[in-house]
């Protein structure tokens, strides 16, 4: 596609740099698998230590909740932890601790993964405890009550002890509208408090099956025997029938406004997101995307950093973020910290003509530079072996083939300028919802009397 | 095999053992439906036999650790081929935080981002943009007691790193005007701190449990203290606490012996030989159960307490970090967790370390419930403290946490930079190069006897707790 877009020229001279350069090197050379019982297994060979990252992905999440559910999934996920049938409650942890395996667990809205890392010598003991509890977890009513009070005490700690997670909650109900995205992945507390024991048991049941998981295994591993050990496992474990409906994020086009001021909050902060749809229907262009927010705002050789933060002075932090790893619409988010003496208003202003500016100065050059920079640190990622297996887990999970992962740098690479200023244009058209966050009685500053450039001149976005 | 994972004996087993001893006392009784339960249970999970049969078996990485030098500056070393990259960890010591000119709060932070912002015949935006488009990392941080440092570089592009590291540490640029912007951020960060109930928590338990201690300072300094920072302070301190004397290094990563030594003769030229830090008396941390409370509204009260603990060179050292592995530190299945968060549900988790500076050796530990559940928590944790102070731990614990800590050795190899750092603090804390290789036998050699005394003594005095949001204004009225 890209390639035809091209004028003749170029791609002449693309294709001689093709013939002289070998082939860009796979990512991770991992090997994929598929079991009898139809669960699907990758391997990341990685002998530096004789350790081993062990995960295993359901896929399933809070988008899988009714909504009587909301929460479930991830309670569910806290309960996986006390007991089977065979492995009485409180029996995993010290196992576990005696394996000397760091574990754990997380939930999103697309996937609900499971792991540990240990020595390789243990590998076996944590795949006979992961494919117990992916077949035969047993609840008691005592169990079930104490893992809901922890999680309503988790969502008070890591949300609520958060001053701007009010704002936070509200900003994603507003961008996502009436769907499960919105809402957030624990759920809210009347969530939690509502959920029974009899729905988690349901839940597990109607999901939790070695044909809606994927195994990932990163270290010191050879494939055959990896897959061998993973067919002894988890290969004798019964499949299911499990239909997942496709998440369903339909929206009328909107610009949306949220301006909070809350307690506690000491500075303004500024933040914009938009919507746009997710990664197979933007198909290839996704990477676009990605190259024009760490051409934006990825860290402090950004250049709205450059602009805003070093230049200007106007603001203290900036950054742009598009996050497209998920089943549900992709979005696009703009942020920036304004320094003390900027206004809100004045700050939105400011970081909307830093951004046309930035695009009108986009170069090839610029462009490439970029695309070195995102690529760069691709030498680090078969160093430590969990970082291969989060990686790979959370695309593969979400629906992306291990080739997307293996050619990443191929994909960032094949961006060019018009795709890039594409992504720009389709950004800039998508819905929007504005968020300000306030300190309480904030009383905007008065405008600053001079700026060091002409960056108040440029014409505004929008 | 420990006795749990016994393995499930045959029905024959039971039927001549249990069953005809149970129709000999008991008659038919036996015969109820507990019994067909019994018999119908899935067998235990037999993790010992699994392991047992299992091909994978045991490896100790190869972690030969050398000691490379030249005239005049030494470094740990380790060979390490899987991956073309190199990590160097490095710490001024005694240059930190605490070491700050009173005046000069913050200054640490600020040099740390300072140095890397223009050096040599680099500008901030040559020089960052060098380091992004080839991967390499250079970075600093303050940290309570020592200046700290890191270079990591792909193999193929070493020439470029070195150049710009050697930049950094001959001559850095100190441009007025960025120093402007970290100033700027640096006093958006004073103020930010006060969004969060935990870093005003961490601020103020300073101020409580270090009091008259350069510890108890805030590191980002003071307003005041920010703004009067100027290019000549930054370059004094970086004169008179950069210096070769109290530097440690480490390098670990695709490089053989030789260039190894040569990357360290490269890397840290010009440096001033003694430096003016000093390190710091240690501070007597009796704690006698002393509660600090603060006021906020939160939707949780957080609490932060500690005790008197050990330095690392002590005899006391494995003792009493086997005895606070059990009792906080190994997670799910530490004591406190599974007394408060697992069986009760009070928090969504409960935790203590063994925290050693130049200055304060803590048990130290933190917390977080809701504020109806607070009083219960922290009387459940004084209740497990005393508990463990009175009664010590069982032969079985510690036997599982040396299984537990001797399982998880390997763990430690994962990253370059990880090993680099690891290099580093054993050098620190003076635990010889041959560290590695005694680690295992420092605590498969704790007994049973050493622990407990350890708990009677270190677990003695209940700890002081600083908490937030247990109790607000409202409340009072």
């Amino acid at each position: 596609m890209i390639r035809q877009q091209m004028n003749k020229l170029v791609l002449g001279a693309l294709l001689v740099v093709f013939l002289i350069q070998p082939a860009a090197a796979d990512l991770f050379k991992a090997t994929e698998f598929t079991l009898s019982n139809g669960m699907r297994g990758v391997v990341v060979e990685n002998h530096k230590a004789p350790i081993i990252k062990h995960m295993v992905w359901y896929q399933v999440g809070a988008v899988d909740e009714t909504p009587e559910q909301f929460g479930l999934a991830h309670l569910l996920e806290h309960l996986m932890f006390r007991g089977t049938t065979r492995v009485e409650n409180g029996e995993f942890n010290r196992i576990i601790n005696e394996l000397g395996a760091e574990s754990n667990a997380f939930t999103g809205y697309d996937v609900t993964a499971y792991h540990q890392f240990a020595d390789i010598k243990q590998l076996e003991a944590l795949m006979a405890l992961e494919a117990d509890r992916m077949q035969n977890l047993n609840l008691t009513q005592q169990d079930f009550d104490s893992e809901q009070k922890i999680v309503f005490q988790e969502r008070k700690q890591v949300v609520e002890n958060n001053p701007a997670a009010a704002f936070n909650e509200r900003f994603s109900m507003m961008l996502h509208g009436n769907s499960r995205y919105g809402r957030p992945i624990g759920g809210f507390d009347a969530d939690i408090k509502g959920l029974t024991l009899a729905q988690a048991q349901q839940f597990y049941r109607q999901f939790y099956a070695p044909n809606n998981a994927i195994l990932v295994l990163s270290g010191d591993i050879d494939a055959p025997t990896a897959q061998q050990l993973a067919e002894k496992y988890y290969g004798i474990v019964s499949p299911k029938n499990i239909t997942r409906a496709e998440p369903d994020e339909k929206f009328t086009p909107f610009a949306a406004d949220l301006t909070m001021a809350l307690p506690n909050i000491q500075a303004p902060k500024i933040i914009d997101k938009y919507l746009l749809p997710n990664y197979r229907q933007l198909s290839g262009n996704v990477y676009a995307y990605a190259v024009l927010a760490e051409y934006l705002g990825g860290g402090e050789t950004s250049a709205l950093y450059r602009d805003l933060v070093l230049e200007q002075k106007v603001a203290v932090g900036v950054s742009v973020d598009f996050h497209f790893v998920t089943r549900g619409n992709s979005v696009f988010s703009v942020s920036m910290l304004p320094a003390e003496d900027i206004s809100p208003v004045e700050a939105r202003e400011l970081l909307y003509a830093a951004v046309t500016k930035a695009m009108s100065g986009l170069t090839t050059e610029k462009l490439k530079q970029t695309q070195r920079k995102m690529t760069a640190d691709l030498v680090y990622v078969n160093d430590n072996p969990e970082d291969a297996a989060y990686w790979i887990g959370t695309m593969l999970s979400n629906g992306f083939n291990l080739s997307d992962i293996e050619n990443y740098a191929a994909n960032i690479e094949k961006i060019n300028l018009k795709d890039v200023q594409a992504a720009y244009r389709a950004v800039m058209q998508a819905s929007k919802t504005s968020g300000t966050l306030l300190p309480e009685n904030y009383q905007a500053p008065a405008p600053r009397q001079t700026v060091s450039n002409g960056g108040k001149n440029e014409q505004k976005t929008r | 095999m420990s006795r749990r994972h016994a393995k499930p004996k045959g029905f024959g087993y039971y039927f001549s053992r249990v069953v005809l001893l149970g129709l000999f006392l008991f008659g038919g009784k036996m015969y109820g439906p507990q019994l067909w339960e019994y018999y119908n249970k899935p067998p235990k999970l037999p993790i010992d036999e699994i392991l047992a049969q299992s091909p994978l078996k045991d490896k100790k990485f190869a972690s030969t650790v050398q000691i490379i030098a030249t005239d005049k500056l030494k470094a740990y070393f380790m060979e390490e081929h899987s991956n073309p990259i190199v990590s160097v960890d490095f710490r001024f010591e005694h240059a930190g935080e605490a070491n700050e000119p009173e005046d000069k709060g913050g200054i640490t932070t600020i040099l740390a981002e300072m140095l890397t912002a223009g050096a040599g015949k680099w500008n901030e935006r040559q020089f960052k943009d060098l380091c992004a488009e080839h991967g390499i990392k250079i970075g600093f941080a303050a940290s309570l007691d020592d200046f700290t440092g890191h270079l990591q570089f792909p193999r193929q592009y070493q020439q470029t790193a070195v150049a710009l590291f050697q930049a950094v540490i001959k001559q850095p640029h100190f441009n007025d005007d960025y120093l402007q912007t970290v100033q700027q951020q640096m006093l958006m960060m004073q103020k930010l701190q006060q969004e969060r109930p935990e870093k005003v928590l961490m601020n103020k338990y300073k101020e409580f449990i270090f009091a008259g201690h350069p510890y108890e300072r805030n590191p980002l300094g003071t307003a005041e203290s920010v703004s009067s920072i100027t290019r000549n302070d930054l370059e004094d301190f970086r004169q008179q606490y950069l210096a070769q004397d109290n530097l440690i290094i480490s390098i670990a990563g695709d490089l053989t012996t030789k260039e190894a030594a040569t990357l360290l003769q490269n890397l840290f030229q010009n440096l001033p030989e003694k430096s003016m830090g000093e390190k710091l008396q240690p501070l007597d941390l009796t704690s006698d159960g002393t509660e600090y409370p603060i006021e906020r509204k939160n939707a949780q009260a957080i609490a932060q307490f500690s005790a008197a603990g050990t330095f690392r060179n002590n005899v006391d050292f494995y003792p009493l970090y086997m005895a606070n592995y059990i009792f906080g530190e190994s997670g799910l299945n530490a004591r406190l967790n599974k007394v408060i968060r697992e069986d009760n549900g009070l928090t969504y988790g409960i935790y203590t370390y063994l925290s050693i500076t130049d200055a304060a050796a803590q048990i130290r530990g933190g917390f977080s419930a809701t504020p109806e559940n607070f009083a219960a928590a922290k009387d459940l944790l004084y209740a497990e403290w005393r508990r463990l102070a009175q009664e010590g731990i069982s032969q079985q614990e510690l036997d599982a946490a040396k299984k537990s800590l001797l399982a998880s050795y390997n763990l430690r190899f994962a990253a370059i930079d990880d090993i680099a750092a690891m290099l580093t603090m054993m050098q620190k804390f003076k635990l010889g190069a041959d560290f590695l290789d005694k680690r295992n036998d420092y605590i498969t050699e704790v007994s049973l006897l050493e622990v407990n005394a350890a708990a009677k003594k270190y677990f003695n005095n209940l700890p002081d707790i600083v908490y937030i949001g247990a109790i607000t204004s409202e409340d009072k009225k």
